[in-house]
């Protein structure tokens, strides 16, 4: 900790809560379904981090997210079920199925712009559902597949212990790994040519275009970390959840991780960090809370909504939006329309 | 004098419209040479076609980068940045949410090469490269007279050094030949004078510059040779001064019977 004065306040604030995320479960108010909702919120954060690529860096609306997601949970559903394939081999294979089928639909559809490009993700979301439900042979159809063993870390090879994930504290700190793994690669690319080839797309495509950026090359590529993100927390959720089914893989999934990117603010890896821990845990305690009322579960949709509607109104570029319209923000000079067109749907 | 572009019978039409027809002209290196014509005759349109935005509908555009003569009508304009021809918007086109430094560092994107492997293993090959990156992208903004403004962000300069953002940002890219599109418009005189003085700099590097323009004190301050088009076609060419005093052009700009009052 001798660095610790040279840490910006940032930088001491993000320690702060990762210290604070490490001895989480060692809490006593720290209860099985406590934990399970945190491990959820990290969940959503990779889904969330993993969509940002697309809307955030690139400025494409992508409605069809949770199609990779679906995709990630059951190749990691299946291989495990039929082949009973390590964990730790199935995510790297999960993040290149994800990442392969993100490239195939990238390819051929991100020649389309705005709009129609985003109606075509939605149509393939919508397309991995009905596959799921209808291909009886393989994924089970709306029976869902049961039975898929839980984590475990077997070093019996080196001469080890095997030690199964048992409870939720073990998943706890697996998913705190990958969320530490997301942030740091989303945060290296950031800041990288890759990454600056991406925000001069979200920014402006003629000029990008006259700087040498070639952008259907780019922007397959960013549809491809996107998804490969996704499956890689679809195949944690497989395993996690050890049952699957087509309906936990609905358009409404999608649309909750695009809230958190938007709510958290699109394009900062922090923003939609928080974006999930705020969106997550609403739907949590309104669980909860809207019984009480006498009112069904469902109305938490409702509470989405108007939470997405006051955002629009008084905070159109999210709770942190990036530096430069913060920046904006301050000096007073920013314009609704010029938010718009950094958040990239104005397109 | 070498040659360094050899722009040959380029015609483009837009449906039943023809934006550009027959034009020949050559671009000799390390010229400066203005392209004028009055609002409509082409001028942007030919920009176009040289920057790899529009196809040519018939005719060549030759450009020779020193190592042989390619035809780059119809390339790719990510390609035809690559092959060194870079080019300013007559409407600023920055990359309004990235500071200055980073606007400038996208310019050298096609000069460089790590992608995802690099961006998140950083190894030293990576560093070296991102290194050069900035390194580069300081000299391009001292040289446009930018320094100390690198981590503001590109929206909130002031026009005129947006202007000198564009330009310092197209000089990343290395080019041998820089395309400007109306660098003075919304300019003062001051600022004229020292972007006149900026594009003389540019040339002394070497940089061979087409320039757009309608601010006639900066074109004829500036340029060793002028074009005239209208209406989409070539009307005529040579020293500023002899462009000035021609009749055609005097007409092409004012009107019959003007070049007689004149």
């Amino acid at each position: 900790m001798a660095n610790l004065k040279k840490m910006t306040t940032g930088a001491k604030i993000r320690a702060g809560f990762l210290a604070l995320a490490l001895i989480l479960p060692a809490l006593p108010f720290a209860t099985d379904y406590f934990l399970h909702t945190v491990i959820l919120i990290y969940l959503y954060m990779v889904l969330a981090l993993g969509l940002n690529v697309v809307p955030g860096f690139n400025g494409l609306l992508d409605l069809g997210y949770v199609g990779f997601y679906g995709i990630g949970a059951y190749t990691a559903g299946l291989l495990t079920v039929h082949f009973g394939l390590s964990f730790w081999m199935i995510v790297p294979l999960a993040f290149l199925n994800g990442a392969l089928w993100g490239v195939l639909l990238g390819a051929p559809t991100l020649r389309l712009t705005g709009d129609y490009f985003a109606i075509v993700t939605f149509g393939f979301s919508e397309l991995v559902v009905l596959f799921l439900t209808n291909e009886i042979w393989l994924t089970r159809g709306p029976l869902g597949l049961p039975g898929i063993e839980p984590v475990s870390l077997d070093l019996s090879l080196f001469g080890g212990p095997r030690w199964d994930f048992i409870g939720e504290v073990p998943y706890y700190y697996l998913a705190i790994a990958m969320v530490l793994v997301t942030v740091f690669v989303m945060h290296r690319i950031q800041d990288s040519r890759l990454g600056r080839a991406w925000f001069a797309i979200r920014d402006d495509e003629v000029a990008a275009v006259s700087c040498g950026i070639n952008l259907l090359t780019y922007k397959v590529f960013a549809f491809g970390i996107s998804a490969a993100f996704g499956a890689m927390g679809g195949s944690f959720f497989a395993r996690w959840m050890t049952f699957l089914s087509p309906d936990m893989f609905k358009f409404w999934e999608s649309f909750l991780v695009l809230c958190m990117i938007v709510l958290g603010g699109m394009g900062n890896i922090w923003g939609v960090m928080v974006g999930a821990v705020v969106l997550v845990s609403l739907s949590e305690i309104l669980r909860e809370v809207l019984p009480l009322l006498g009112l069904p579960v469902e109305v938490r949709f409702l509470a989405f909504g108007l939470i997405m509607v006051l955002m629009m109104r008084y905070r159109p570029a999210g709770l942190l939006p990036i530096p430069a319209v913060a920046a904006q923000m301050r000096s007073g000079r920013v314009k609704r329309k010029k938010v718009k067109a950094a958040v990239g749907l104005s397109k | 004098m070498t040659i360094l572009m050899d722009i040959r019978h380029l015609s483009k039409n837009f449906g039943g419209l023809q934006a550009l027809k027959n034009i020949s002209f050559e671009i000799n290196r390390n010229e400066i040479i203005g392209l004028i014509g009055p609002n409509g005759a082409g001028k942007t349109t030919l920009f176009n076609c040289v920057a790899g935005v529009e196809k040519p509908s018939s005719g060549e555009i030759i450009f020779d980068n020193g190592e042989r003569p390619v035809s780059i009508g119809g390339k790719k304009p990510e390609k035809v940045t690559s092959l060194g021809i870079a080019r300013t918007f007559q409407n600023i086109r920055l990359f309004d949410n990235m500071t200055v430094l980073d606007n400038v560092k996208i310019g050298r994107h096609c000069r460089t090469k790590s992608t995802f492997l690099g961006a998140v293993a950083r190894n030293r090959k990576q560093r070296e490269e991102e290194e050069s990156i900035r390194d580069h992208a300081c000299q391009c903004l001292e040289f446009v007279g930018l320094k100390g403004l690198n981590d503001e962000i590109a929206s909130s300069l002031a026009y005129g050094n947006q202007r000198r953002l564009e330009i310092a940002r197209a000089l990343a890219t290395e080019p041998m030949l820089l395309m400007l599109d109306e660098p003075a418009a919304g300019m003062n005189p001051q600022e004229s004078r020292n972007l006149m003085d900026l594009i003389r700099r540019i040339r002394d590097k070497g940089i061979t510059v087409l320039l757009i323009e309608h601010d006639m004190k900066v074109v004829m301050g500036v340029c060793d040779r002028v074009v005239v088009i209208n209406h989409g076609e070539w009307l005529t060419a040579g020293a500023p001064a002899a462009v000035r005093n021609d009749p055609g052009v005097i007409e092409a700009y004012l009107g019959t019977g003007a070049a007689n009052a004149a």
